[in-house]
């Protein structure tokens, strides 16, 4: 569903993304770690055309996503690590505006509602002006916007950055439901214990490189965390 | 509901919950309500000034008819200099005629040379030199400062306000964070552009053209023909901007830079191109120097004088002979002296002429020049063919200029004979004395100069836009 | 780029100005050759020939040409009746002459104060959001320091743009002014220069003050931007506006219609005194006293004359009396009058020659009607037949005009300069008020 082969970016000189081949499955949920500058923002980046490649490809539903801009991005859904929305009008008023804009369709306000719910955002809230709205609450109709989509992808930007456990155990459950509806998710993220617990596969990168890529069942959590440290401070072959 | 009809529908909601739009909307009404008030004005004391005119010269005939009339009747003895029998003063200073050119239907709009040409002109047999140099009576200061009219706010101020919606229309969204979330939607980044632009293009230029075109509708005779060039010259002029602004932000630089570089090509397009152009043009096609008219006219005159002096060493006859005032069987003696003077004046018109021409083929040719090299501001040629339809143009006067002159041969060509063959005057003379009558310019020219002038402003306009184009498929939504 | 385009048009136009200077003196040595050459002729008929007078170019119109492009150059001085200067430039330009005249003038007042606001906008602001403000006063810089600091820094900016222009301008100036007129020269730009340099200094303290202000330089470049489109590009038309609807232009028709009237008034008045005949020429009056009353119709005519354009020029004078006012609160208003003043291209120094060119005229006629008086009415009614000569041509000396003095100018500009001091001393206040209240910290 979501496949990069070979995908490499390069920034005057300095690599960000070299030969990365991953690829994540409906149903699945791939989480990308890695230290900041990693890589991981610019490969999703890439994936929705904000940067072309050097070389290699991205694929999404099979579609080369440079070729057909417009086309992949009806397939995937994106929430960036911070969501933003336009403070003047209301949480509802944004919402119907992406969705429409996502699905070339204009979704009725009880629809509309009821997405924000189903995302966790108090009812009260929905009519209130965004620039009044916390980090958590922003992010909650950026969830709304994704499911209005329906997209069979989604992108996801360091999702539990900032949120509390409670929020973002919500959040993971979100998550879940979607995977088991066949989503192909991939999550950049530094929440280890996110990434163990939701994660079906685990990457990590390391300056541009994906230099793991496990399977979530077959590691604990402290394992994992050993891993991790393991890659980052010396190197380790892939 | 399309993509584009969702962003405008978007754009509209966030813009008029935001105070800038209505802001920058009030001051472009303000602006244009105070320059058309002003302009207002300025033409019904101008036309009221005309009106007084043409009455005063359709009543001056009447008392003339009736004291000659009373002359030939022996009743009153007839005065040297003012004898409406004699046909050199009817000709000169009795029986003059003012040419005059009327405000044309826009001319509220843009004052353009109406401050340095006299719209009016006393015409005699005098020779032409006496009158076609004359001016408007204005404080040399107030020419040099210019006025408020709606030309100057929409050339001058009117790009300052479209900067102002528009100078972050796509960096803002970017700084803000939102163009992500919209780039993420499968939604064309120039569709985006198109739908912000179109809000807002529509509430400017709107305001731009409805308000002066129904105001001015309402308040005078306006051509339809003439107020749709107006418009179409003030939606390119505004298109240009437009397109400047789209250049800008496809560059993808941020938010201030844009400001500045804006800002920057305001300066250069409407401030500094026209002034270089103006020294480039004189530089280029210099008109001969007037010193010389002067001092040719100088030398003409002299020789004229010197040509007639013995005609001009007779005494006045009726000093002695009153008699000779009055018309005696359609025939009056016209003064040796006088009929000296019209000599010399026709002399002087004749021997004149070449250079006249000269310096009016110079002039076309700076005019020329300056319309080619027009292309190179748009505020230049804007401002060209606004006054040009205002009928406060350069091109206009000259037309003015070409119909005094034939209505200045005509009433030579009245009077010269009677005069060389002692005709009198009589009543029925009154209704065969050449009358001035103004015509309009030609229609054809004028649209075609129209043409000229918005197609001048559009092609840079669309340049730019194609180019702002082309970098946009390389704009980066991160 | 902007010393640059100052130089060339200084250059521009100071060869222009020999050429026109060159062909001016030659046409009015041409003239009044052409006088004295006369035939043998009536003495009024010479005062119909009459003189051109041209006016000259002062020699600091290069630097700022005020207003001789919309002012005449040549008048001709003949009988009956005073004549308007006619061959404004402007008429024989395009349109494009509108938009304004390209001089160093233009480039100080208008492009200079954008390169201070350029440079100047985020001195306070822009520190401030970098951190380094609070850095440089936690050192104990006084803030009354780094203003004047800051303000030494632009003005240093400015000046080394500058000195290559007034250097230049200094050359010009010397090599174009007549002998006798350097001096003289040297003093109105020395003066002029001041009123630059007091209308810099303005500009700098009020960038300055407004980057302490605002709370960000983005804001304190916006309202600096709008200011300077407010002051440069709308004030003089609005204050134009303002001063025509104070005291308003008469119509051409009105002026010329009021004035007529007058004379036919004052000519009937007068006649009627002196010959007792009802109307002018009229044929009742002898032909022997005509010298006398073509003398009588003349000094009719200059008072008349007199009492309407002064009354114009006043109104004039008036109008740009408010625009001067106006420079209170906007000080480029202020500093063009006194660059056009002391450069000698303002309406004052027109009018200047204007009534010395009328005095000249009326030399002439009184000279032609005292002849016919002692000669042609002595001749009973053969008033026409009588001529004269090169002996009485001769006895009016050519039109020698005299610039007026820089003390003239000073005397007659000096509010300017005082408005614009004052409004040295307002800006400089604004600013150190502004300074002293400095917000450190971005917020």
């Amino acid at each position: 569903m979501l496949e990069t082969i070979d995908l490499t970016k390069y920034f005057n000189g300095t690599v960000a993304l070299d030969r990365v081949t991953l690829r994540v499955e409906p149903g699945e949920i791939y989480c990308l770690l890695g230290a900041n500058g990693a890589g991981k923002t610019t490969l999703i980046n890439v994936f929705l055309n904000f940067l072309e490649p050097t070389a290699g490809e991205a694929r999404i539903n099979g579609l080369d996503v440079t070729r057909h801009a417009l086309e992949t991005k009806k397939f995937v859904a994106y929430i960036p690590e911070q969501v933003m929305l336009y403070g003047v009008l209301s949480g509802l008023e944004n919402l119907g505006y992406f969705a429409a804009l996502a699905t070339g369709e204009c979704l009725p306000r009880a629809r509309l509602v009821e997405l924000l719910a189903t995302a966790g955002l108090d009812g009260g809230a929905a009519d209130k002006r965004v620039s009044a709205y916390s980090k958590g609450m922003r992010q909650k109709v950026g969830i709304a916007i994704a499911m209005a989509k329906g997209a069979r992808a989604l992108l996801l930007d360091e999702p539990t950055a900032g949120l509390d456990p409670k929020a973002a155990n919500e959040f993971s459950q979100l998550l879940r439901k979607a995977k088991d509806n066949g989503v192909a998710i991939l999550t950049t993220t530094h929440d280890l214990f996110h990434a163990k617990q939701t994660g079906t596969r685990i990457g990590i990168m390391k300056q541009g490189r994906l230099v793991a890529n496990l399977k979530g069942d077959e590691f604990s959590h402290t394992d994992l965390e050993q891993l991790y440290i393991q890659h980052m401070t010396d190197g380790m072959k892939p | 509901m399309s993509r584009l009809e969702l962003v405008i529908r978007q754009e509209f909601r966030i813009l008029s919950a935001d105070r800038t739009i209505w802001i920058v909307c009030a001051i472009l009404l303000a602006l244009i309500g105070y320059s058309l008030q002003s302009g207002m004005t300025r033409i019904s004391r101008q036309e009221a000034v005309a009106a007084e005119m043409l009455d005063k010269q359709a009543k001056a005939d009447a008392p003339l008819m009736a004291q000659l009339k009373r002359i030939q009747a022996g009743e009153e003895r007839p005065k040297p200099f003012a004898n409406p029998a004699d046909p050199s003063n009817m000709g000169s200073s009795l029986g003059v005629r003012t040419a005059y050119m009327p405000a044309a239907p826009l001319a509220p709009a843009a004052v353009g040379q109406s401050d340095l040409f006299p719209d009016q002109f006393k015409v005699t047999y005098r020779s032409k030199v006496y009158f076609i140099y004359d001016t408007a009576i204005e404080n040399p200061w107030n020419l040099l400062s210019g006025n408020i009219d709606l030309a100057f706010v929409i050339i001058y101020l009117f790009p300052l306000m479209i900067f102002a919606l528009n100078y972050n229309l796509l960096s803002a969204e970017r700084e803000q964070g939102t163009l992500r979330m919209l780039m993420s939607q499968p939604l064309n980044l120039a569709a985006l552009l198109a739908g912000k632009i179109a809000v807002r293009a529509s509430a400017l230029l709107g305001l731009a053209v409805l308000v002066p075109a129904a105001t001015l509708s309402a308040a005078r005779p306006v051509l339809f023909e003439t107020l749709a060039w107006w418009s179409a010259l003030v939606l390119a002029y505004g298109a240009f901007w437009f397109a400047c602004v789209v250049f800008v932000n496809a560059f993808g630089k941020s938010s201030a830079v844009n400001a500045v570089a804006l800002i920057g090509s305001w300066v250069v397009l409407v401030l500094i191109v026209p002034v270089v152009l103006n020294v480039a043009v004189s530089l280029a096609a210099p008109v001969p120097s007037r010193t010389e008219m002067a001092a040719r006219t100088r030398v003409i005159t002299t020789e004229v004088l010197n040509r007639y002096a013995h005609e001009l060493r007779v005494d006045y006859q009726y000093v002695a002979k009153p008699e000779v005032l009055v018309p005696k069987d359609g025939k009056i003696e016209v003064p040796s002296r006088m009929r000296a003077f019209y000599h010399m004046q026709r002399d002087v018109d004749a021997e004149i002429q070449p250079t006249i021409d000269r310096f009016e083929l110079q002039l076309a040719k700076q005019n020329a020049l300056a319309r080619a090299l027009g292309i190179l501001s748009p505020a230049a040629v804007a401002y060209e063919g606004m006054t040009a339809l205002a009928g406060t143009g350069g091109r206009r006067y000259a037309h003015f200029m070409d119909q005094v002159e034939t209505f200045h041969q005509a009433w030579k060509a009245f009077f010269i004979p009677k005069i060389d063959a002692g005709t009198a005057i009589t009543a029925a003379d009154f209704d065969l004395m050449p009358d001035y009558t103004w015509t309009e310019e030609d229609a054809p020219v004028v649209r075609r100069h129209a043409v000229q002038g918005v197609l001048q402003v559009l092609v840079p306009a669309v340049i730019l836009i194609g180019i702002g184009a082309w970098r946009l498929r390389r704009f980066s939504a991160v | 780029m902007a010393i640059l385009l100052i130089l060339t048009s200084m250059a521009v136009g100071w060869q222009r100005q020999r050429e026109a200077s060159a062909e001016q003196q030659a046409a009015q040595e041409l003239d009044y050759r052409d006088w004295l050459n006369q035939d043998i002729r009536h003495p009024h008929d010479a005062a119909h020939q009459g003189m051109h007078v041209f006016k000259p170019a002062p020699t600091l119109s290069i630097v700022d040409p005020g207003i001789s492009r919309y002012a005449g150059t040549t008048v001709w001085l003949q009988a009956h009746r005073q004549s308007d200067l006619k061959f404004r430039p402007a008429q024989d330009a395009t349109g494009l002459q509108r938009f304004g005249d390209f001089s160093a003038a233009w480039v100080l007042q208008i492009l200079v104060p954008l390169l201070v606001i350029v440079f100047g906008f985020n001195a306070f602001a822009g520190e401030r959001e970098q951190g380094t403000l609070r850095q440089t006063l936690s050192l104990g810089v006084p803030a009354w320091r780094l203003l004047w600091g800051k303000a030494l820094a632009l003005g240093a900016i400015i000046g080394t743009l500058l000195i290559p222009a007034v250097i230049a301008a200094g050359f010009a100036v010397v090599l174009g002014a007549e002998t006798g007129g350097r001096a003289d020269a040297m003093i109105r730009l020395a003066w002029a220069a001041a009123g630059y340099a007091v209308y810099f200094g303005i500009i700098i303290y009020l960038v300055l003050g407004v980057s302490a202000l605002t709370p960000s330089s983005r804001v304190s470049l916006i309202a600096l931007i709008a200011f300077w489109i407010g002051t440069a590009v709308l004030a003089p038309r609005a204050a134009s506006d303002l001063a025509r609807r104070l005291h308003p232009t008469p119509a051409k028709k009105d002026f010329l219609a009021k004035m007529e009237t007058d004379l036919s008034a004052e000519a009937e008045r007068i006649w009627q005194e002196k010959f007792g005949v009802k109307a002018k020429w009229s044929p009742d009056l002898p032909l022997n006293k005509w010298g006398i009353a073509l003398r009588v119709d003349d000094q009719l005519g200059y008072a008349v004359y007199r009492r309407h354009y002064d009354a114009l020029w006043d109104t004039y004078e008036r109008q740009q009396r408010v625009q001067e006012w106006a420079g209170l609160v906007v000080p480029l208003l202020a500093l063009r009058s006194f660059s056009m003043g002391l450069a000698g291209t303002d309406f004052a120094h027109h009018r200047h020659f204007t009534e010395a060119a009328e005095e000249h005229r009326h030399l002439i006629q009184d000279l032609m009607s005292e002849d016919l008086v002692k000669h042609a009415d002595t001749l009973d009614h053969q008033h026409f037949a009588y001529q004269a000569g090169k002996d009485l041509w001769k006895t009016v000396p050519q039109f020698q005009y005299r610039l007026p003095a820089a003390g003239w100018a000073l005397r007659r500009n000096w509010p300017g300069l005082a408005v614009l001091t004052a409004g040295l001393i307002l800006s400089f206040a604004f600013s150190a008020a502004a300074v002293s209240r400095l917000r450190v910290v971005q917020g």
